[in-house]
């Protein structure tokens, strides 16, 4: 755990960081990108023993669920239950996206699909009184992109505060950028087919807020397929992401994204949030 | 670092008080008196590669003013601005609202090169709730602009500076094609194209300012993976990384 909370409003005094106390916060999320979608946004109030991820460090079960499937609880993807972040933070949402409040931690999941170039809406969330907040949230189409905040001192200054997000690789999944539509090509030995948890292939190229639809036939990016399969592996520990090639052949070339449209300079997306009175 | 707020680069430089000057030869002792007037230096350096910084819009104003919002569509202002490199109409705009202090249109500044200094004064009651909005257009794109967006620069002390590192948007006016007719630069002319800059035409992916995702660029667009843009007139040396510009505001008086 590290202590790199950033306050944006000058000169936070020594005494007002140190005290901690239940805040709501009102928090948003805007996705600055050009064609990139977020998957449902996980935001987590917690102590110093929580951490969503870490830079140098391999990702955990439950970020490679959320990186690369864009899942973060069982209601979600009853599959990844025991495995995702619902596991690794505790507790059972009441109801899909109700707050889960636990010894160490206070989760919960907020909204759907964010559009490129959009703002969220403001979510009202229950910090408890823990002392940091992370977020973390998929970009689509991507291998296993994510968005993250990591472990930032929550302000207890009343204020509106900013912060500037960039995009990391969780390393779990070789970056082949194959459209997990595709059913040329499958995983080599398990058969599956591809996208998804532990299985290649971009994931979200079908959601709602898609501005360019993907290629097929491509041959690979980061690992190319050979015949009909392809073969997986990981490209970890967690690090900025190097961003994704893409190409401008939809129906072949090394990629099945759009280097005119999938691209992003970092960084990828702004929360503000608003510490009350 | 991971997060990093919108004022992270702020580097407060080190303040080189002026001293009042106390050689009255009349004798008599006038006590300091505060100057009626606040001066600033703005100066913009261009830390790309090789993409030149057309004409820039600086603006000081009061907060509750932006001359533009990450993901609303751009202001016809911002649209010249950014696909065709003039700031008049972005500086209008600015000028129009009743927050506005006063706005001045600086030198473009090439490619790796320090801009010029330029200087502009407000009320020095102004100075205590201050906004800088800086924005220029990097012309060997479509709507590509770096910019500062009403950041804070309130209380600045004479003498000092405060270093601001610019992302680059893109104004989601125009579709990246990258051709030699469609952007204004010498990479355009250079091309022999129409090197069009302003049009009215709406035809980006989506209408809505936002982070620029970088160019293709004609690289690798003949090789078996496809990923450069045949039809682009820009090279790999055309790219770009944030931050693409470094403002620095001093305040002198």
């Amino acid at each position: 755990m590290k202590l790199r909370a950033i306050a944006s409003v000058a000169a936070l005094s020594l005494a007002a960081m140190g005290s901690a106390h239940a805040v709501q916060l009102t928090v948003n999320i805007t996705n600055l990108t050009h064609g990139q979608s977020f998957t449902p946004r996980l935001l987590v109030a917690h102590d110093a023993t929580v951490d969503l991820f870490e830079v140098g460090v391999p990702a955990t079960d439950a970020l490679a669920w959320l990186a690369e499937a864009g899942v973060i609880d069982d209601l979600q993807a009853p599959a990844s239950a025991g495995r995702n972040f619902q596991a690794a933070l505790g507790g059972v949402p009441a109801s899909a996206g109700a707050l889960v409040s636990n010894p160490t931690n206070n989760w919960q999941r907020f909204g759907g699909p964010l559009a490129p170039s959009t703002t969220s809406a403001d979510y009202a969330f229950d910090s408890g009184d823990f002392e940091f907040l992370s977020l973390a949230t998929m970009l689509i189409p991507t291998n296993d992109a994510f968005a993250g905040l990591d472990s930032i001192r929550i302000p207890t200054e009343p204020g509106t505060y900013t912060y500037l997000l960039d995009a990391f690789d969780a390393g779990t999944e070789l970056n082949d950028e194959l459209n997990s539509a595709r059913t040329d090509i499958t995983e080599d030995v398990t058969g599956l087919p591809l996208g998804g948890y532990a299985v290649p292939g971009v994931a979200g190229g079908d959601v709602p807020t898609r501005v360019a639809d993907l290629g097929i036939g491509s041959t690979g990016v980061a690992v190319q397929a050979s015949g009909s399969t392809i073969v997986d592996g990981t490209d970890g520990p967690v690090h900025i992401h190097r961003n994704v090639l893409g190409d401008t052949d939809a129906a072949g070339g090394a990629s099945d994204l759009d280097s005119r449209v999938h691209r992003w300079l970092n960084p990828v997306a702004r929360i503000t949030i608003v510490v009350p009175q | 670092m991971k997060a990093h707020t919108l004022k992270l680069s702020i580097l407060p430089l080190t303040a080189a008080l002026l001293t009042a000057c106390g050689g009255s030869s009349g004798g008599s002792a006038a006590n300091p008196v505060e100057s009626t007037t606040a001066s600033y230096t703005v100066q913009i350096t261009n830390l790309t590669h090789s993409q030149p910084f057309a004409p820039a819009a600086i603006i000081l104003h009061e907060p509750g003013f932006n001359s533009f919002i990450d993901g609303e569509a751009a202001s016809v202002g911002v649209e010249q601005l950014a696909e065709g490199g003039s700031p008049t109409i972005a500086l209008s705009e600015a000028a129009a609202a009743s927050e506005h202090l006063v706005s001045i249109e600086g030198a473009g500044v090439g490619p790796s090169t320090i801009g010029n200094v330029e200087t502009v004064s407000i009320p020095t009651a102004n100075a205590a709730n201050l906004r800088l909005t800086v924005m220029t257009m990097l012309v060997d794109t479509n709507d590509a602009f770096t910019a500062v967006n009403a950041i804070d620069v309130s209380n600045l002390a004479i003498g000092s500076s405060m270093s601001f590192d610019a992302p680059t948007w893109d104004s989601g006016t125009e579709a990246n094609t990258e051709t030699a007719d469609t952007m204004p630069g010498p990479a355009a002319q250079g091309a022999s194209g129409l090197a069009e800059g302003f049009n009215v035409l709406r035809d980006d992916l989506l209408d809505q300012v936002h982070f620029h995702p970088g160019v293709v660029t004609s690289a690798n667009s003949t090789d078996a993976s496809a990923e450069g843009l045949s039809t682009s007139v820009l090279t790999e040396a055309d790219r770009w990384d944030n931050p693409a510009a470094r403002i620095v505001i001093t305040r002198t008086q």
